[in-house]
């Protein structure tokens, strides 16, 4: 029973790292915290629907739903940020752009959907359930497990071992210099807010798949812990936003079955409140990140 | 004609000087230099418990304003301890965090908080005038305190906090004392609400909540205290203007938020205010220039 609970919550903590690793990388690279990140993980999960009911095949609607969360998040970074960013004023002025931005992205998803919720229709994706060790685990959380595991691999990969990748990075240790020695911060941005949304909206398609509830606010709970595991991981650290999207996973599988219901989101985010107060820098942040100065 | 104007928009009209409560007492915090957003939690807070003092116990009115308005100020104390650790976007963080937990519980206590359906048949006890009387004298205690030395300090801190602390601004204490009027602002505006319009529900006090209060704040401008009465009047108006303007309500905020922040940071009022500085200063310089000739 609890290795099921265990497993279960793996696979949601899966896509709460795809999740939160687009909104922690841009907080690493550019310190600007994307507030607009649910809307963009909701644009996903739209996209990727209409795409099927307009009858196209599954993977394609995955693909579009991506490609359009890549896009969208980089129109927000060039109508919500870009002139922020040449004023200096990153951290108070983008959280208040990001919540128009978001506003904006809500409205018009509410619009287009006639604030209904919407579904794939049944068996979209095939309902195959495995059984192994007394374990349960249906095809579409093998797909989201091997997926999330797959694109978190490429994009450490292409930081850490590409041309274009080393750039990002070196725009993140210091931008002045980034910039001296030939890179181009434009393209930088581009390529981190293009990652950052594409990896919202694959989850944003798969967690509508799973939980087949598709409407204009679904995006707003996932923010919500996407703050929990981003700070629990370390603010701007990718690895620890992984482990930490895991781990966050399982706390709360394990705190649905095993204390009163109800309760999780309380628990959640006192637990958020307590790492802030005791250990502002996560699991696998910098240390002096917390007391970070600058308004 | 002017009464048939008046009762006709009077519901709004009250929805503003609740509001403009909430946005001064955000724009406290602002001006402190803490990046809070907890007011929506301590507004819930004095609002559910005033209303569940007056439903469940029977006490009267005012001491549940009173003691809702207390409780408020409390937590919002106790919460300038651990923030004062944090700087920036942790505090924004740390308070959403805040925030979060309270809606939660609202939620998950459903004997004293009515739960998701909430509370309903508060008696209506404030009305119009209590609300406008409410209104003014926070506007004045924040008018007086911006003009004292409080006021100084707290320049001092947000513009820089080392230089602050080099002319022994005791930053700390400054801002529990921003806190503790914070608080007092969001739970006796919360209390006031709960009195006013019957029932209270939990997400009232929620994200959207929290966002609108920023708004206020940002449009009207950070400086000066008509800038939160001002930012709250247009967008409590702005969707009364026409259809489409309330069909798209949030969407309206949402561009307004982003066209402010770009290009005018500092919000109507204080940009205003300079460009009036501005001018007085530039044709000062040219008398003078004149007068040398």
């Amino acid at each position: 029973m609890i290795a099921q609970q265990l497993l279960n919550g793996l696979i949601v903590g899966g896509v709460y790292a795809l999740f939160a690793i687009g909104f922690t990388l841009v907080f690493g690279i550019h310190q600007i915290l994307n507030l607009a990140h649910g809307a963009v993980f909701m644009v996903g999960a739209f996209v990727a629907l209409y795409s099927v009911l307009a009858g196209l095949p599954l993977w394609l609607g995955f693909a579009l739903g991506v490609l359009a969360g890549g896009l969208l998040s980089v129109v927000i970074e060039f109508v919500a940020f870009r002139r922020l960013r040449k004023q200096g004023e990153e951290e108070f002025g983008a959280i208040i752009s990001a919540i128009g931005a978001n506003l904006i992205i809500i409205t018009l998803a509410q619009k287009i959907s006639d604030t209904q919720i919407l579904r794939f229709p049944f068996e979209t994706f095939p309902v195959v359930i495995y059984e192994w060790m007394g374990l349960r685990v249906s095809a579409l959380q093998l797909v989201m497990a091997f997926f999330a595991a797959a694109l978190v691999l490429f994009i450490t990969s292409y930081l850490s071992r590409t041309a274009p990748g080393r750039q990002v990075r070196a725009t993140a240790g210091n931008e002045r210099a980034a910039i001296l020695s030939g890179v181009n911060p434009n393209f930088v941005f581009f390529q981190t807010f293009f990652m950052s949304g594409a990896l919202a909206a694959a989850a944003g398609v798969m967690v509508g798949l799973a939980f087949n509830n598709i409407h204009f606010m679904m995006g707003e709970p996932f923010l919500l812990r996407g703050f929990v595991v981003i700070i629990l991981g370390g603010l701007g650290s990718i690895p620890g936003a992984l482990v930490a999207g895991l781990l966050l996973g399982m706390i709360q599988t394990l705190s649905v079955a095993y204390l009163p219901s109800g309760l999780t989101d309380t628990i959640i985010f006192s637990l958020l409140f307590l790492i802030l107060l005791v250990r502002p820098h996560g699991l696998l942040g910098k240390p002096e990140a917390g007391l970070m100065r600058g308004r | 004609m002017m009464i048939d104007f008046f009762i006709a928009y009077r519901p709004l009209f009250d929805v503003f000087l609740l509001h403009t409560g909430y946005a001064l007492g955000q724009y406290v915090v602002l001006r402190s230099g803490t990046f809070s957003i907890a007011n929506a939690g301590l507004s819930a807070i004095g609002a559910y418990m005033a209303a569940s003092l007056t439903l469940k116990l029977g006490l009267p009115v005012l001491l549940s304003i009173v003691l809702g308005t207390v409780a408020s100020i409390m937590i919002s104390m106790l919460l300038a301890w651990p923030l004062a650790r944090l700087r920036g976007v942790y505090q924004a963080i740390a308070t959403l965090a805040f925030v979060q937990v309270v809606l939660s519980l609202n939620i998950y206590a459903e004997s004293i908080t009515g739960g998701a359906m909430g509370l309903s048949g508060i008696p209506k006890a404030v009305g119009t005038w209590t609300l406008l009387g409410s209104a003014a004298v926070a506007v004045y205690l924040v008018a007086s305190l911006n003009g004292s030395r409080i006021g100084r300090a707290f320049d001092a801190i947000r513009q820089d906090e080392a230089v602050a602390v080099s002319l022994g601004v005791a930053i700390s204490r400054y801002q529990l004392l921003a806190f503790a009027l914070s608080g007092a602002l969001a739970g006796y505006f919360g209390t006031l609400e709960a009195f006013h319009v019957y029932s209270l529900e939990p997400n009232q006090f929620g994200f959207p909540f929290l966002v609108a209060a920023l708004s206020y704040v940002v449009l009207g401008g950070r400086q000066s205290v008509w800038g939160p009465v001002v930012g709250t009047a247009v967008l409590v108006a702005l969707p009364e203007l026409s259809r489409p303007l309330a069909e798209y309500r949030m969407l309206v905020y949402g561009l307004l938020l982003i066209l402010v922040i770009n290009f005018m940071p500092r919000g109507i009022v204080d940009t205003w205010i300079d460009s009036r500085k501005g001018r007085r200063r530039v044709l000062s310089s040219v008398k003078q220039e004149e007068a040398k000739a």
